[in-house]
C-alpha cells in the first residue's frame, strides 16, 4: 500500500514559521479529499529536535509525524533524513557553511540521508552550484517539486534530474499551515517509521506529486483610482 | 558573523515621548486606506483611534546602528507584533528596545545577517501598548550584489 | 462602539477564506504611505535613488504590507467586539507598485478555551508567488 509524505515542512520551531504541528495536523485531516498525505516530514532549519514526541497528536489525528533537518551547505540546502546522535555528533547543524561532499558521504555511513533541497532556487540550489563547480557525488535523490518556489525554480530542478538521472521527491517547504501538503512524495511501500523513510528513499521507488490546485490566467494589473481599494 | 555577537541583550535608552496627533492618524488612515470608521474619526467616546498596525511606525532601529557600522544593503524582513491596547490620539509613546537575537542564514541573496530588535511602546499612563520584534537582514560583506 | 454586523466567535470556521482582495498600489500611495511613517529612505521615494541600490525602482515599504493584513483582518472582523491581537510577517520578496496583488487569508485554528482564531494571511504577485507570508491572531472576548 502507497504511502504519501510530505517531506518538506517547518513548524514554529524553524526561525520563520509559525505554524503548530497540532495546527498542520488538523488542516490535513480536513483537506485530506484534496490533499491525501498520510504525514509529514518536519524539517527544521539549522537544528534537529531529538526531545520532541509528536505520538499523542499522530494517534489524535490518524497522521505520521516524522523528524529530520533542512542544513546550509556550499552546494545549498539540504534535507538531511534519519538524524541520530552520531550524525549531530559529527557535524553542526547551525554552521550555514557545511561542506556538501562530506555532509552526504558521512550521513549515508552514519546510516542517514541527504537530499538536496529545491536545487532551482538561486543561490541555495545545486543548479546555480552546478553552473562554476563540479556536480556532487553520490546524490541519493533530489527535491525536484518545492511548493515554495517561486516561478521556473521547479522546472529548472526537472531539467537538472533530467541531466543528472536524479530520483525527484516532492514537498511543500511550508511555513503556514494552509501549505501543508501541497506538495508531496508517493512511496510505494508502506512507511511508519523514519528508518523506513530512509530504507526507501535509497530503493528509488517513488515519485513527487503536485496537489497544488490549478491557477487561473494570472492576473493583469489595472489601474486604482487614487485612495481607492 | 557580520556584528558584534556581543550586542545581543543590549538595551538601549527609551526615546522621548512621541505625542500622536489626530492628524498624523488620519495620514496613516488615509494611505492605508483604512475607511471603516473604526480608525482615525472620533468614537461615541470621543476618541480616535489608530488602526493596529500604526504600531510599527514607532521604531528606534537607529540605536542598533550606531553601536554597528552600517555596511551594504539592510532591509525590513518581517515583524512579529503583539497589541495589547489600543493607540489614542494624544497619546504620548516611548520606545524602549532590546536586541534580541543574531544568527546567520543562507538565502536567495546569499549569506545575511539577521537582527531582531524587540521595541516595547509605552503610553503615557506607563501602559504597555504594544511589543514589536523588528526583523531586518544584511548581506554580509563581500558578497556581490 | 455598535457590535452590530460584526463577525462573531460561534460564526468562524477553519477554512473560511478571507479575500481575496485585489489591489494595485500605485507610486504616489506608496511614497504617501512612507511619508506617513516617517521613512525617509530614497529607496521608498525615488526611483533613481532605488536603482542607486540595485532595485528596479521604487519599493512598497515592508510595513505597508504588514498594514494591508492587518486591514485585512479587521475589515473581517468588522464592527464586531472581536480585536487583532497580533500579526507577524515574513518579507520573503519585494513588493512593488504598479503590480497587480492579491490579499488573501484562511483561518486554521479556533480555540473555544481561550475564544482565540488564528488565521494565515498572505500577499501573492500575479505570477501567485508569495511575497509576503504570515499568520495573525484574533481573539472574541466572552459572551460575544
Amino acid at each position: 500500500m502507497a504511502t504519501i509524505l510530505d517531506l518538506h515542512s517547518h513548524s514554529e520551531a524553524s526561525d520563520d514559521s509559525r505554524a503548530p504541528v497540532e495546527a498542520y495536523l488538523n488542516w490535513i485531516r480536513l483537506r485530506r479529499a484534496e490533499r491525501p498525505i498520510d504525514g509529514i516530514v518536519l524539517t527544521e532549519h539549522r537544528q534537529f529536535n531529538r526531545d520532541a514526541d509528536y505520538r499523542a497528536l499522530e494517534d489524535r489525528f490518524g497522521v505520521l509525524v516524522l523528524r529530520a533537518s533542512e542544513v546550509e551547505t556550499d552546494y545549498g540546502h539540504m534535507l538531511v533524513f534519519g538524524v541520530n546522535d552520531e550524525i549531530l555528533a559529527r557535524f553542526d547543524f547551525g554552521d550555514v557553511h557545511l561542506l556538501a561532499q562530506e555532509l552526504i558521504d558521512e550521513v549515508a555511513r552514519l546510516g542517514g540521508v541527504v537530499v538536496p533541497c529545491h536545487p532551482g532556487r538561486p543561490n541555495v540550489g545545486l543548479c546555480e552550484h552546478y553552473e562554476t563547480k563540479s556536480p556532487l557525488e553520490n546524490i541519493v535523490a533530489v527535491e525536484m517539486l518545492n511548493g515554495g518556489s517561486r516561478k521556473g525554480e521547479n522546472e529548472r530542478s526537472a531539467e537538472l534530474v533530467r541531466r543528472h538521472g536524479y530520483r525527484a521527491v516532492g514537498g511543500s517547504d511550508s511555513h503556514m499551515v494552509s501549505l501543508i501538503g501541497l506538495c508531496a512524495t508517493r512511496f510505494e511501500a508502506e512507511v511508519y517509521s523514519i528508518d523506513e523513510l530512509v530504507r526507501e528513499l535509497k530503493t528509488g521507488r517513488y515519485q513527487p506529486i503536485d496537489f497544488r490546485p490549478h491557477r487561473p490566467t494570472p492576473r493583469r494589473a489595472t489601474p486604482a483610482a487614487a485612495g481607492s481599494e | 558573523m557580520a556584528f558584534d555577537q556581543s550586542l545581543v541583550g543590549k538595551e538601549f535608552e527609551a526615546t522621548a515621548p512621541v505625542t500622536v496627533s489626530a492628524e498624523a492618524i488620519a495620514i496613516f488612515c488615509r494611505a492605508l486606506g483604512e475607511d471603516s470608521g473604526r480608525y482615525g474619526r472620533p468614537g461615541p467616546d470621543g476618541s480616535i483611534i489608530a488602526p493596529p498596525s500604526f504600531a510599527v511606525t514607532f521604531r528606534n532601529t537607529d540605536a542598533f546602528f550606531n553601536y554597528t557600522p552600517r555596511f551594504g544593503r539592510g532591509f525590513d524582513a518581517g515583524k512579529e507584533v503583539e497589541f495589547i491596547g489600543p493607540i489614542h490620539a494624544g497619546d504620548e509613546i516611548t520606545l524602549t528596545s532590546t536586541v534580541r537575537e543574531m544568527y546567520e542564514k543562507t538565502g536567495r541573496s546569499g549569506t545575511m545577517t539577521f537582527v531582531i530588535l524587540r521595541s516595547t511602546l509605552t503610553n503615557q499612563h506607563g501602559e504597555t501598548v504594544a511589543h514589536v520584534d523588528h526583523r531586518f537582514v544584511h548581506r554580509n560583506p563581500g558578497q556581490g550584489e | 462602539m455598535s457590535t452590530a454586523g460584526g463577525k462573531r466567535f460561534e460564526a468562524v470556521e477553519i477554512g473560511e477564506a478571507l479575500g481575496p482582495h485585489e489591489i494595485v498600489i500605485d507610486k504616489a500611495r506608496a511614497r504617501e504611505y512612507a511619508a506617513a511613517c516617517g521613512m525617509d529612505s530614497g529607496r521608498f521615494h525615488d526611483d533613481e535613488a532605488a536603482r542607486a541600490e540595485g532595485l528596479p525602482g521604487i519599493i512598497i515599504p515592508g510595513n505597508f504590507s504588514l498594514g494591508l493584513l492587518s486591514k485585512l483582518v479587521t475589515d473581517w472582523l468588522g464592527a464586531g467586539a472581536g480585536r487583532l491581537k497580533r500579526i507577524g510577517t515574513t518579507y520573503r520578496a519585494m513588493v512593488f507598485p504598479e503590480r497587480p496583488l492579491a490579499l488573501h487569508g484562511f483561518i486554521t485554528h479556533v480555540e473555544p478555551e481561550s475564544r482565540s482564531v488564528e488565521i494565515d494571511v498572505w500577499i501573492e504577485n500575479e505570477d501567485n508567488e508569495r511575497l509576503v507570508i504570515g499568520t495573525a491572531t484574533v481573539e472574541f472576548p466572552a459572551g460575544d
